[in-house]
């Protein structure tokens, strides 16, 4: 509770707890909660964000069929390989209607369905938004039935919506985005794990023990810090084949821990400095002691900060290499939406902009809220910052 | 005066010693150390990597080009720089000398082209575009640092703050990404298309306005990326030298002596704010170069990062090896020249044996 | 002796406004400054010595406030209320006429410029711009402060030792010859020996300048070494005033006895040493009456009820006490038991 408090002071600060929260939630609960949605629907391709199923009828009978629940004991038309089989499936008592479905024949699919609707074959058309638009309310575009114009849609929010449009297959973005953070994350923490232990274990090892090994270790550090990172996973990318996201980690973790290690060095150096830690050693305490009593605890609220942005540097590498396909990609992450984005070309369709958009914001907020966590707990370990 | 330790004069090696003490001496000598260690490192990471790109690249002309082992081993011999014969030992002291002479080896995937040749192609449009973004960014985030610092809890700082924490924390390539998506495709402010590469390739390179104004023109939107990816650090770190230094006895008394605000907050406060900020050019630096690979990517601009990318996905190992060489090389000679600058700056750093 | 007032401060009362209320940092606080005099200001930290001083150059922190009172401050003839200065003219006014030496010099100077440079920006900022001169007068100055001046106009802070960096902020001080030095614990970072050669310099600069001097100082030896008027300040109030004999000697209020108490003397034993028992008053809620009530062996019902005039005791000495006969038994009783 105490904590909570000390986190609400800070304004932004809890603004990025709230936000690592709602990831947590994401990546935990939400696969539960939202499905991965992996069929292709030809009639969603690229669709925009909030377009959705409706119901199409003749005008008479507008008022009769609005819902699935009117239309038991009569018949239903959809298309094959889109959203409205599906959806007319799971209805509850689906067995109570009468389905027909209709092929997709390139453009020629929805004229038939929309003839068989006419003539009567079936008394509704579950069917795409955007199908309807174009086909039968849009008399400017080059598919537009005026014959069928006739026809009107009577139910415009038949299914749910797709909040944020379809991929170039026509599945339902949100899911992705949904599904998309849980390996992400998992292995930025993990990365993030490994290079703060590394740092912590060298960076206290070579502040304690001194002389060359300290100063072995220091040379090793700056020298890693000259080779700029990203450069060198790259290239390790592409002559170590990554596979997994263990191994993915592992890479971001052991090149990411020079900065941090000389920190933590200096931290602890000038821990040692300090009275108690003095009175500790001249009291002829146990190394151990010295460490796990007066300087870990000391050093928590440093090391827990600089996690926190491990966290968000592992970040930048992992969905760096995914973007530019050198990290696996079997897993349907953000980064990889990115990546596909990309290399099919949505980037520059103004259309489906949302696709590329919500991977990039989830990033982004991810990336915020860690920072301003982090920086709110700088505020909470440091009394001097928190009175200012 | 402090007098110096009486003990370098007795020494034996008091020469080793005073070079040491030269502040300049000592950032060169460790300079090309550095340099040194990376060449080695290079050389044995491409060696003795599990995916050895040489067994690789021996594989792929005998399934490719039906040559023996023997003759494709010669082959990528003579590309990656080294005497099938020699030792390990023989083949670095030869991979040294090969690189002390300038040559890097040659492309594997076009035959007969000098590495040394394609990096000085590429590398100047990064180093421009990155230098340029470096310098802005390294500008503009002491001036916004100091504004924060200097209006510390009020309004303005907390929103400084809060701008610099979020511009550092999204990676630079998501920010490219947003400028593509939202400025060019959305609200076509300007055509990505047109924007690709290094300039317009109907222009002849020269010294026409058309031509330097089409080279920024291109280089804008990368360096727009880097500058929004980098200037959040530099606000921040600025805000906190700046922070420590109002607090200085010097800037109080600075005030005290009457001296004009200006004069303070240029040569009392902004001078000794800034020279904290020299130290992590370091790390900055190296950053910038390594985001290039995607920045470069995403805006089709065909510098070294892009290049580098390009080498990787052709797995030209000869060519991979050698960029890296030269991107570190680049990193650790800015770091020199920020380490050399910081000492004209900072006397204190100016050793007292250097007088 | 009208004629040579420099410095006349009337009923000044500072408040800094914190979260939990205001706090009366100064209260009233008045006395005159003549030409070629210095005065000392004691008092335990946090008795408002170096607030009051501070508001003399409008360096106070922004939580602060004047609420009463004036600063009065003469150059040849011409009067002005320092509070009533505007940003600029306060600018000027700062170090030429009124310069204030810190407490600390370690960190007076700027690391990254040449001491010249400091000595130069001085100048320029008052509008003296011929550096030949300017360079003369420092050389000058710091020969007088018994420095090599060439070297250490040469040098950069950090090359110089903590007495050698006091002793050129004090040079730096007068550079423009002002009226008033406002020196804030000029030595107490500092060894005994320098402390020495500090005083040693800082009177004969006094004498041949003529400057007058506001000296704050917790350390009383010092203070009656420089001083020819003495203040005591307790909780943000003027106490006891008067020349350096009538506080040492003669003193009235029982606050400067209790801190001439409790300074080690060498004509006495460690055992007659005795600080002042409790702890000074939250400036926020201070006690009623006199201040100093609560921590006063000689306080009767009077004292917590209503507060003593600062009022003259005899000729220039002033008083803020109900039974300054208390306390001049008390001190007789103490001088006959030292000898």
């Amino acid at each position: 509770m105490n904590f909570l408090k000390l986190v609400w002071q800070n304004k932004a600060g809890f603004v990025g707890f709230c936000g690592l929260v709602f990831y947590l939630l994401i990546i935990t609960v939400g696969q539960w909660v939202v499905d991965f949605d992996d069929d292709v629907k030809l009639d969603q391709i690229n669709s925009p964000p909030g377009s959705r199923l409706i119901l199409l009828t003749r005008p008479e009978d507008k008022e009769r069929y609005v819902s699935l629940a009117d239309l038991e004991g009569h018949s239903v038309g959809v298309l094959e390989k889109t959203g409205g089989p599906a959806f007319v499936n799971n209805y509850a008592n689906a067995d109570a209607i009468k389905v027909e479905t209709y092929k997709w024949r390139s453009s020629r699919g929805v004229p038939d369905a929309l003839e068989g609707l006419a003539k009567g074959e079936v008394d509704a058309l579950v069917m795409f938004s955007k199908l309807a638009q174009r086909f039968v309310l849009d008399s400017e575009n080059r598919y537009f039935q005026k014959d069928y114009a006739h026809l009107t849609i009577s139910n415009s929010k038949l299914g749910p919506m797709l909040l944020l449009g379809a991929d170039t297959q026509g599945r339902d973005m949100f899911t992705h985005v949904m599904n998309g953070g849980r390996i992400l994350i998992i292995t930025a923490v993990t990365a993030g794990l490994i290079s703060t232990l590394i740092a912590f274990v060298l960076g206290t090892i070579a502040a304690l023990v001194g002389g060359m090994l300290d100063r072995a270790l220091v040379a090793l550090a700056n020298f890693i810090i000259v080779i700029p990172r990203f450069p060198l996973l790259v290239v390790l990318a592409a002559l170590v084949t990554l596979n997994n996201w263990v191994l993915l980690a592992t890479l971001i973790g052991l090149l990411a821990w020079p900065a941090l290690m000389r920190a933590v060095r200096a931290q602890v150096l000038s821990l040692k400095e300090r009275d108690y830690v003095e009175a500790a050693v001249a009291l002829d305490l146990s190394q151990a002691h010295i460490i796990f009593r007066e300087i870990l605890p000391n050093m928590m609220s440093f090391v827990a900060i600089n996690f926190v942005v491990a966290i968000t540097s592992a970040m930048y590498d992992q969905i760096g290499l995914i973007f530019l396909g050198m990290a696996p990609i079997n897993d349907y992450t953000w980064g990889v939406m990115l990546y596909f984005g990309r290399s099919r070309g949505t980037l520059f369709n103004a259309d489906s902009a949302a696709m590329l958009l919500a991977p990039v914001i989830a990033i982004a907020f991810f990336q915020v809220s860690l920072v301003l966590f982090s920086r709110s707990l700088e505020e909470l370990f440091d009394p001097r910052l928190r009175s200012a | 005066m402090q007098a110096l330790p009486a003990k370098s004069q007795t020494q034996p090696f008091s020469f080793l010693e005073k070079i040491w003490r030269n502040y300049t001496l000592r950032t060169v000598i460790q300079s090309i150390f550095t340099v040194w260690a990376v060449i080695t490192f290079i050389f044995f990471l491409v060696r003795l990597m599990p995916g050895n790109p040489i067994e690789i690249y021996v594989n792929y002309l005998i399934n490719s080009e039906n040559l023996t082992y023997e003759q494709a081993y010669n082959r990528a011999a003579s590309q990656f720089q080294f005497d099938p014969s020699a030792s390990w030992l023989e083949q670095y002291f030869g991979y040294i000398g090969q690189l002390l002479r300038g040559n890097l080896g040659e492309s594997i995937t076009s035959t007969g082209t000098k590495v040394i040749d394609q990096i000085m192609r590429f590398l100047p449009w990064t180093v421009f575009c990155v230098g340029l973004a470096l310098l802005l960014s390294f500008v503009l985030g002491m001036l916004f640092g100091m504004i924060a610092a200097y209006y510390r809890n009020s309004w303005i700082d907390n929103l400084i703050s809060i701008i610099a924490a979020i511009l550092g924390a999204v990676p630079d390539y998501i920010w490219g990404l947003m400028i593509i998506i939202i400025c060019g495709v959305q609200l076509k402010w300007f055509n990505v298309g047109d924007l690709r590469g290094t300039f317009d390739p109907s222009l002849q390179p020269g010294f026409t306005f058309a031509f330097i104004f089409s080279v920024i023109q291109h280089a804008l939107l990368p360096i727009l990326t880097y500058v929004m990816g980098t200037v959040g650090f530099w606000i921040l770190a600025m805000r906190g030298s700046t922070t420590s230094t109002l607090g200085e006895d010097y800037v109080n008394i600075a005030r005290a002596r009457g001296l004009s605000q200006g004069r303070i907050i240029t040569a009392y406060v902004g001078r000794n704010a800034s020279l904290p900020l020299f130290t992590l050019l370091a790390i900055n630096i190296g950053f910038v170069i390594g985001g290039s690979i995607i920045v470069e990517e995403l805006f089709v601009y065909k510098g070294l990062g892009s290049f580098l990318f390009w080498s990787i996905t052709q797995r030209d190992y000869t060519t991979m090896q050698g960029i890296l060489l030269m991107i570190t090389i680049a990193v650790v000679f800015s770091n020199m020249l920020a380490d050399l600058l910081y000492s004209r700056l900072d006397p204190r750093v100016r050793i007292s044996g250097d007088s | 002796m009208e004629d040579n007032l420099v410095l006349s401060v009337q009923d000044v009362s500072i408040i800094y406004q914190v979260a939990r209320g205001n706090v009366k940092a100064t209260n009233n606080v008045s006395f005159d400054l003549y030409k070629g005099e210095a005065l000392a200001l004691i008092g335990e930290s946090g008795s408002g010595k170096t607030t009051v001083s501070l508001s003399f150059i409008k360096m106070l922190p922004s939580a602060a406030k004047v609420t009463t009172g004036k600063a009065l401050y003469t150059r040849e003839g011409k009067t002005v209320n320092i509070f009533e200065l505007n940003e600029e003219r306060m600018r000027a006014f700062r170090w030429q006429d009124c310069a204030m030496v810190f407490q600390g010099a370690q960190n007076a100077f700027n690391p990254v410029l040449k001491i010249k440079e400091q000595f130069f920006d001085t100048a320029k900022a008052h509008g003296w711009r011929k550096r030949k001169e300017v360079y003369d007068r420092a050389l000058e100055l710091l020969k007088l402060v018994r420095l090599d001046p060439e070297r250490v106009l040469e040098s950069y802070p950090h090359e110089l030792s903590g007495g050698m960096k006091q002793r050129t902020l004090l040079a730096l001080g007068v550079l423009l010859d002002p009226q008033v030095v406002i020196l804030d614990e000029p030595t107490t970072a500092l060894d005994i020996l320098t402390q020495r050669a500090i005083i040693d310099v800082l009177k004969e600069m006094q004498g041949r300048l003529g400057f007058s001097i506001i000296f704050i100082s917790h350390d009383l030896a010092l203070a009656a070494e420089m001083a020819s008027q003495v203040a005591t300040m307790y909780a943000g109030e003027m106490v006891e005033l008067g020349t350096v004999d009538e506080i040492f000697y003669e003193s009235l209020h029982p606050y400067t006895l209790g801190l001439l108490q409790s300074v080690p003397r060498l004509e006495r034993g460690q055992d007659e040493l005795t600080s002042i028992k409790g702890n000074p008053p939250d400036l926020i809620d201070p006690p009623s009456g006199c201040k100093f009530h609560p921590r006063c062996d000689f306080a009767e019902a009077k004292c917590a009820e209503k507060k003593p005039e600062f009022a003259t005791y005899e000729k220039e000495h002033k008083v803020a006490c109900w039974f300054p006969e208390k306390v001049i038994e008390a001190r007789q009783g103490l001088w006959e038991k030292a000898s």
